[in-house]
């Protein structure tokens, strides 16, 4: 500690004799890059740190009224200074360094946590979207399916319909072949009997007429009848 | 320097009454709000408002808040999974719940002017006691008369079961006190600790300039101390919860 005090207190005899050797402007220029700020300034970011509202109590009425308070607070024994103050004041000092120490990092872990999350989620989002648009797009593609289905339900009627009437058609036609069969087959019967009977007739008379051509009274009435006719052919050509 | 009143270190760790009434009724019932009783009500007090806090209005997306109350779950459902097993989370809101009763116990008792809720024997004791005696009732309603099995190890000589049995009997009925006494005196020792200190440094603090400066170097070292005292109270909760949650894992599972 003492050795940084001294260290410092040199640094600040040096600085006017190193500064008197640079040109203003440099100066002015490495004081605002690597020197520390001038103490007006650091004094008016304290005062800018302590929790008042600038428009009820100045910074500095708040800072003398707390240092007041306190003061107060002590001398009437209202706050007793003990070995808890100590505790106290270590306690304070720890907290605010450990939470000037883990804000940015826990801030920076829980951005990207809750980034990470909110990632997921929107993406878990999208690919919804995009399942329910494909959805709808497939579903779009079966809008004309109701029209569809009822032409397609009329033809079918038709069919059934044309269908059922072929089927009738067809079964006239298949009675009529049938009554038409039965009918050639009768009339081919009824020709072969008649056929049958006229055989049987010519046979008949053939036979007859054999008999009879073999009596000789058929066949001596037959001459007579020949020459019958040839008489009267002769008589008839003699005229 | 004469006028210092220098009480006990162990001081801190008194049960005292705040508000109490002693009726005539009852065979005059005392009814005493304890500073016991008030830090356990700041306890229950803060878990319920930072998880009513931290539930974001139950929003999907979590704010800086509630992504750490959801990391803390995260870790814990982690640990009972890893410990008991993957069809035991029924065992995570009681673990969840010690945790943060044990946590904010602890972390209360860094407040300077507090009392140390989880430095009470009533309290450790207490809690290590009753989840003894449920993780027992609970091992013998699982596994009936089997559960004595858990005192024989596998393997071992039948001479050596009278030992061994009597050997695992006192173990396993230590657990009930050392669960308890391992957070007790972690608590005590280091608040005690940081009273003496604390003390040693105000008499310090009040002598002459020069001592005052030259005391800022163990005030450093004091301050280590406050942080490695918030380090204890997280640690102590998490070995507690890390021990029940093995207490129940044998319960569940024999070994």
């Amino acid at each position: 500690m003492a050795s940084r005090i001294a260290f410092s207190s040199m640094r600040a005899a040096a600085r006017p004799r190193a500064a008197a050797a640079l040109p203003r402007h440099a100066v002015r220029a490495m004081a605002t890059s690597s020197n520390p700020p001038p103490p007006e300034q650091r004094a008016s970011e304290l005062m800018e740190k302590l929790p008042s509202s600038p428009g009820l109590l100045t910074k500095g009425t708040s800072a003398i009224v707390a240092t007041g308070l306190a003061a107060t607070a002590i001398s009437q024994e209202l706050y007793v200074v003990n070995e808890e103050t100590i505790i106290l004041v270590a306690s304070i000092i720890f907290v605010t360094y450990l939470s000037k120490m883990i804000r940015e990092p826990y801030k920076e872990w829980a951005e990207a946590n809750i980034a990470r999350i909110r990632k997921v989620l929107e993406g878990a989002r999208a690919e919804h979207t995009h399942a329910v648009q494909h959805r709808i797009d497939n579903v779009a593609q079966l809008k004309d399916v109701v029209s569809l289905t009822q032409g397609l339900f009329a033809i079918s009627k038709d069919t059934a319909k044309t269908e059922a009437e072929t089927f009738v058609q067809q079964q006239k036609v298949a009675v009529a072949a049938e009554v038409k069969s039965v009918l050639d087959s009768w009339v081919r019967y009824e020709q072969q009997l008649k056929e049958a009977e006229q055989l049987d007739l010519t046979r008949t008379v053939i036979d007859r007429v054999l008999v009879d051509l073999k009596q000789e009274k058929t066949q001596r009435d037959i001459l007579m009848q020949a020459v019958a006719e040839v008489e009267q052919l002769v008589k008839n050509k003699a005229v | 320097m004469s006028g210092f009143n220098i009480l006990s270190p162990l001081s801190q760790f008194e049960v005292s009454s705040l508000i109490g009434v002693n009726a005539p009724i009852l065979g005059y019932l005392n009814i005493t709000l304890t500073n016991l009783a008030l830090y356990s009500c700041f306890i229950l007090l803060i878990a319920l408002g930072l998880h009513l806090y931290g539930n974001n209005d139950s929003n999907l997306i979590p704010n800086k808040w509630s992504i750490s109350l959801e990391t803390s779950f995260a870790s814990l459902s982690s640990m009972v999974r890893e410990q008991i097993g993957a069809q035991s989370e029924i065992y995570l809101p009681f673990i969840y719940s010690l945790f943060f009763f044990i946590l904010f116990g602890n972390l209360i008792s860094n407040v300077p002017y507090s009392f140390a809720v989880t430095a009470s024997g009533v309290v450790s004791l207490g809690l290590s006691v009753t989840i003894f005696i449920g993780v027992t009732i609970l091992a013998l309603s699982i596994h009936g008369l089997k559960f004595f099995s858990f005192f024989i190890p596998s393997g071992t000589p039948l001479a050596l079961v009278p030992l061994l049995v009597l050997i695992e009997l006192v173990s396993y009925l230590a657990r009930a006190v050392s669960l308890g006494v391992r957070l007790f005196a972690n608590i005590v020792a280091g608040h005690t600790l940081l009273k003496i200190l604390s003390t040693y440094l105000y008499k310090l603090f009040s002598g002459s300039v020069l001592i005052a400066v030259i005391t800022l170097i163990p005030f450093a070292i004091f301050l280590a101390l406050i942080g490695l005292e918030i380090a204890v109270s997280l640690i102590q909760a998490f070995v507690f919860t890390l021990l029940v949650c093995s207490y129940l894992r044998d319960a569940v599972h024999l070994h």
